[in-house]
């Protein structure tokens, strides 16, 4: 039995894993049977934003319309702007149901699997450089558990089981091993990452500001890990994971001088005594050329615990963390700073989400989905006047997300019709290269998104490169000189403008008048331009004339480079 | 023995070509900075960082403490200074005049001698986690609001990573600005196409755009995103300033090597308020002939930073620059095999002064063969603190960042009080 199958069997999940086998249908009815009579989630979600706020209503920001909602959500769930196509189309389609219809389609998309690789692999990350295991095998692996729409917990346990000795669930390891088991950053990101608290003061001493921090809650967690250590194999020189049978957690207060000891334990849920030890304590004992496994594995007892039903923390911390990436800003904000002197800003929904979630598996899409059907989320980002004093954290009013490094490269790759472009040689490419290839394969939505990403990725690095941050994430936004100079001359985009093949600039000459500026406004906005907007684009190509391409070249650039594009909005 | 990155001799053998060879390219022109624009600079009395960061580790003993005479002393002397008292290496004959310009910290113990440990202590204040370098912490409260440049810039040739620009948590603007040599940074020069006019045009239309957009939504962001193309502008309004065009009396008191001009490009971008430079001199890894090394390297050293210590006086900023010159750690008290010296982080010396700076101090010391700290042992966290004491900033106050305070310095370590004015 692998240590996940155990995790599986221990935490007496098996109802849920069966559930997760067929979670799309499954969801949608159990949501129905099991809540019959209340309110689907998403509606008690806005009472629970209005509430506590008189006249909410009045205030809150109106619905941002169907173009500026398709827009937001093609960067949210695909990661990147719609085409101007897309675009279209959605504000065609007359159906009422339709941006449900859109949520749906776009979690289904591989394009969605590939967004949430990014977005957790920069939040388990944090944009560390590679040490053990390879970032595209990792990548793989969170995209590959996105798209087959693993439960959260489940992930988890298998991040936190994998030692690093099995091919297979070798990628999962990465969290534990890239980290090299060192107590502090292991310590310090379980606790941020996963619970939703930075521990790292409370290693030395209660935490001196923050009252329910404290220094058995980073030992705890520490105590989980004590044991383990990196174990190099001298002949393949491959990392894993080994760990001792012995080896205890004492602390001393550099303030009080107190002592203490812990067993692994989880925040205040009861500590984890260790089994008597066995008389032969290892299944294989250590020594300098193996990886010594203990009979009794203290690491193996984290997954559990942090898991386990009895640990809030572990979901309050993720759906606050999804509804941030949604909606601008976590309930909880910072994300990893929850603590009695940082309240979250709805108690009764974090309470609400968190419970949601547990009830429906863990299962992310389920609760990407409801978020996304809020009114909350599908409100306007232009705030109503006389409601411009309101707190970011009232949620009244949609807020600014910057587009991460990933969404902006692919966006401005979409807008600049790379994207369609680099589709269409692929596609040619591959019909060519062998008479044999399949003429359907080509329309597979998942070759597609896969062909994409491998022929675009090292523009992708670039956009991370200058607009990544390596180390903690947090939601401020900062730009820097040396990212505006990028944009400004760099020869990616000064690339992609080029008026070549089938280039947005290219395509933006062959039109004219209020066409050329409707197809430009779809193509880099994704909607259509008021008439104030109409002449101010004619002037523009109006006043250059003599040289009409560089004229769409520049008037491209100023829109990428504009705020509207820069912010998810 | 350790082999890390830039310990490899072969490496060193290269630089020295490189610097041999690339060494003809000179220039004539003058200075781009205006006399008004120095006197508004003076005026104003703000206080900035200048850092020389000897990348390797330098031999303390073959620097700041030497140990003439006693069993690794090795073969250099040591010869009085300008302060009375005072003996530094007779490889530093230049600073050695200026001694009363500047102070030792002779006993510092970082308890490493990993590479990167080193350098990340020195920089941070702090043994491990996500702390902002000094030089972002001086870009954060040292910046002027008008400044033309970004906060940090540092002048280095070859490439070590610094995670973020060393911001952290104080955000991509306040990390460094890394200049490879005398050349402007990347994409400076517009794009092949756009001639000023056109570069002009776009950009009024970009922010036409951003004006309709602006409104009835917050600004913080948005005007955020605005001063970044704003600063990019400036940057590149002022590119012959990074180009290295330097007088002819310049270069004969700086020299026409690559140190020198980092030293003049460091003059410059002080004077033009970059809250902090840090320029790089490489090659101090000395596990092979140690001596021969420190030799070339210091005498390299010496004369350009003792001409921009002077500039920086006549100028009269001495007194509002923090002067620092560093390393990751030392070199061991015992010489190998191969006459080198390999890394030492136990009992090593670094040498400031300027801006809050007692001048003409030495303190702690090591004992008679260098192998241990004798007296007043601090590490690289008193010398945070100490630094950005000098400067004016209360280290022991705290990052106020959104939701969360942080301190600045390591609440655990405390300045070194009788160094500060």
């Amino acid at each position: 039995m692998t240590p996940v199958d155990s995790w599986k069997a221990h935490s007496s999940k098996l109802q849920r894993s069966l559930n997760t086998l067929c979670c799309a249908t499954v969801i949608s009815l159990s949501a129905a049977s099991s809540w019959g009579a209340e309110s689907p989630l998403h509606q008690r979600i806005d009472v629970a934003i209005g509430a506590g706020l008189t006249e909410f209503e009045n205030l809150a920001a109106d619905d941002a319309g169907d173009a500026a909602f398709a827009r937001r959500l093609y960067l949210d769930l695909a990661g990147t702007i719609p085409s101007a196509e897309q675009a279209r189309q959605f504000l065609a389609d007359g159906s009422p149901d339709k941006r449900a219809k859109l949520i749906d389609q776009l979690l289904g998309s591989p394009h969605h699997a590939r967004r949430m690789q990014y977005a957790f692999d920069t939040m388990l990350m944090e944009r560390r450089p590679d040490k053990h295991i390879k970032a595209d095998q990792w990548r793989n692996f969170l995209r590959q558990s996105f798209a087959e729409g693993k439960p959260w917990d489940e992930l988890v346990a298998e991040m936190l089981t994998a030692d690093g000795s099995d091919e297979q669930s070798r990628p999962a390891a990465k969290f534990l091993l890239d980290r090299e088991l060192k107590t502090d950053a292991m310590t310090r990101d379980l606790g941020r990452i996963f619970l939703g608290r930075d521990l790292q003061c409370a290693q030395c001493h209660d935490h001196p500001n923050i009252d329910d921090y404290l220094q058995r809650h980073y030992h705890g967690l520490a105590a989980f890990l004590n044991r383990s250590y990196l174990f190099t194999d001298p002949e393949s020189k491959q990392a894993s994971i080994g760990e001792k049978a012995d080896g205890t957690v004492k602390f001393t207060s550099v303030f009080t001088s107190e002592s203490d000891e812990t067993a692994p334990r989880v925040l205040e849920l009861p500590p984890i005594e260790d089994p008597p030890l066995a008389d032969e304590p290892y299944t294989v004992k250590p020594d300098k050329k193996v990886r010594s496994v203990p009979v009794y594995s203290r690491r193996l007892q984290l997954a559990l615990a942090m898991t386990d039903s009895s640990n809030v923390a572990f979901r309050r911390n993720i759906v606050n963390r999804l509804w941030a990436m949604m909606m601008g800003r976590g309930i909880v904000e910072p994300v990893d700073m929850s603590h009695s002197g940082n309240p979250p800003s709805h108690p009764a929904l974090l309470d609400l989400l968190a419970e949601e979630f547990h009830e429906h598996n863990y299962d992310v899409r389920y609760l990407l989905r409801e978020l996304a059907l809020t009114k909350t989320y599908q409100r306007s980002s232009l705030y109503k006047v006389g409601a411009e004093n309101l707190a970011d954290d009232r949620f009244a009013v949609a807020l600014l997300k910057p587009l991460t490094p990933e969404q902006l490269a692919w966006s401005m790759m979409q807008a600049t019709s790379l994207t369609d472009a680099t589709l269409d040689d692929l596609k040619t490419q591959y019909l060519l290269a062998d008479a044999e290839n399949d003429p359907a394969q080509i329309e597979d939505l998942l070759w597609q998104e896969e062909a994409l990403h491998d022929s675009l990725k090292s523009h992708v690095d670039t956009f991370v490169g200058f607009f990544g941050v390596a180390g903690i994430q947090t939601s401020q936004f900062d730009a820097s000189a040396n990212q505006a100079l990028f944009l400004r001359n760099g020869a990616e985009l000064q690339n992609w403008l080029e008026p070549s093949g089938q280039r947005l600039t290219a395509h933006l000459a062959t039109l004219d008048g209020p066409q050329l500026v409707d197809e430009f406004y779809f193509s880099v906005f994704s909607r259509p331009p008021n008439a104030e907007e109409v002449q101010q684009v004619t002037m523009f190509l109006e006043e250059y004339k003599e040289n009409r391409d560089a004229a769409i070249e520049q008037l491209v650039w100023a829109a990428l480079s504009s705020a509207e594009f820069r912010f998810n909005h | 023995m350790r082999r890390n990155q830039g310990c490899n001799p072969l490496e060193h053998v290269m630089a020295r070509r490189q610097f041999l060879g690339g060494a003809a390219a000179g220039a004539i022109g003058m200075g781009v900075l205006g006399h008004h624009a120095q006197a508004v600079q003076l005026k104003r009395q703000e206080k900035r960082i200048l850092q020389v960061f000897l990348q390797g580790g330098v031999s303390q003993l073959e620097s700041w403490d030497p140990k003439p005479g006693t069993v690794h002393g090795g073969p250099f002397q040591a010869i009085p200074t300008s302060v009375p008292g005072i003996h530094i290496s007779e490889l530093l004959p230049n600073i050695a005049q200026r001694m009363h310009n500047l102070s030792i910290v002779r006993s510092i113990n970082i308890k490493s001698n990993d590479h990167e440990q080193g350098r990340q202590f020195m920089e941070k204040g702090r043994r491990v986690g996500d702390f902002p370098y000094v030089g972002a912490v001086a870009s954060k409260y040292l910046t002027p609001a008008d400044s033309q440049l970004p906060g940090y810039v540092h002048v280095s040739t070859r490439g070590i990573t610094d995670v973020a620009g060393g911001a952290a948590f104080l955000g991509a603007r306040h990390g460094q600005l890394k200049l490879e040599g005398v050349k402007p940074p990347g994409n400076l020069a517009p794009p092949e196409g756009v001639d000023a006019l056109a570069d002009a045009g776009r950009d009024q239309l970009r922010l036409q755009f951003n004006q309709r957009f602006v409104e009835r939504r917050s600004k913080a962001l948005t005007e955020a995103y605005d001063a970044s193309y704003q600063q990019a502008a400036k940057l590149m309004s002022r590119k012959e300033m990074f180009e290295g065009r330097a007088s002819k009396q310049d270069l004969d008191r700086y020299g026409t090597h690559d140190f020198g001009r980092y030293c003049l490009l460091a003059r410059n971008l002080l004077e033009n308020g970059a809250a902090c430079v840090k320029v790089t001199h490489h090659g101090y890894d000395s596990h092979a002939e140690n001596f021969n090394f420190h030799l070339e390297q210091l005498g390299e050293f010496d004369k350009p930073f003792c001409m921009l210590l002077d500039d920086l006086k006549a100028r009269g900023m001495l007194e509002s620059t923090l002067v620092v010159i560093y390393s990751e750690f030392g070199r061991t008290p015992k010489v190998n095999v191969r006459y080198g010296r390999d890394h030492w982080g136990t009992a090593w010396s670094v040498a400031l002064g300027g801006c809050g700076i007692q001048p003409g101090a030495v303190i702690g010391k090591t004992n008679d063969t260098g192998t241990a700290v004798a007296d007043r042992e601090v590490d690289a966290g008193h010398l945070f603190h100490t630094y950005l004491q000098a400067v004016g900033l209360d280290s022991t106050a705290d990052h106020d960042m959104p939701g969360r305070s942080i301190p600045i310095g390591d609440p655990s370590a405390e300045s070194i009080k009788e160094l500060l004015v």
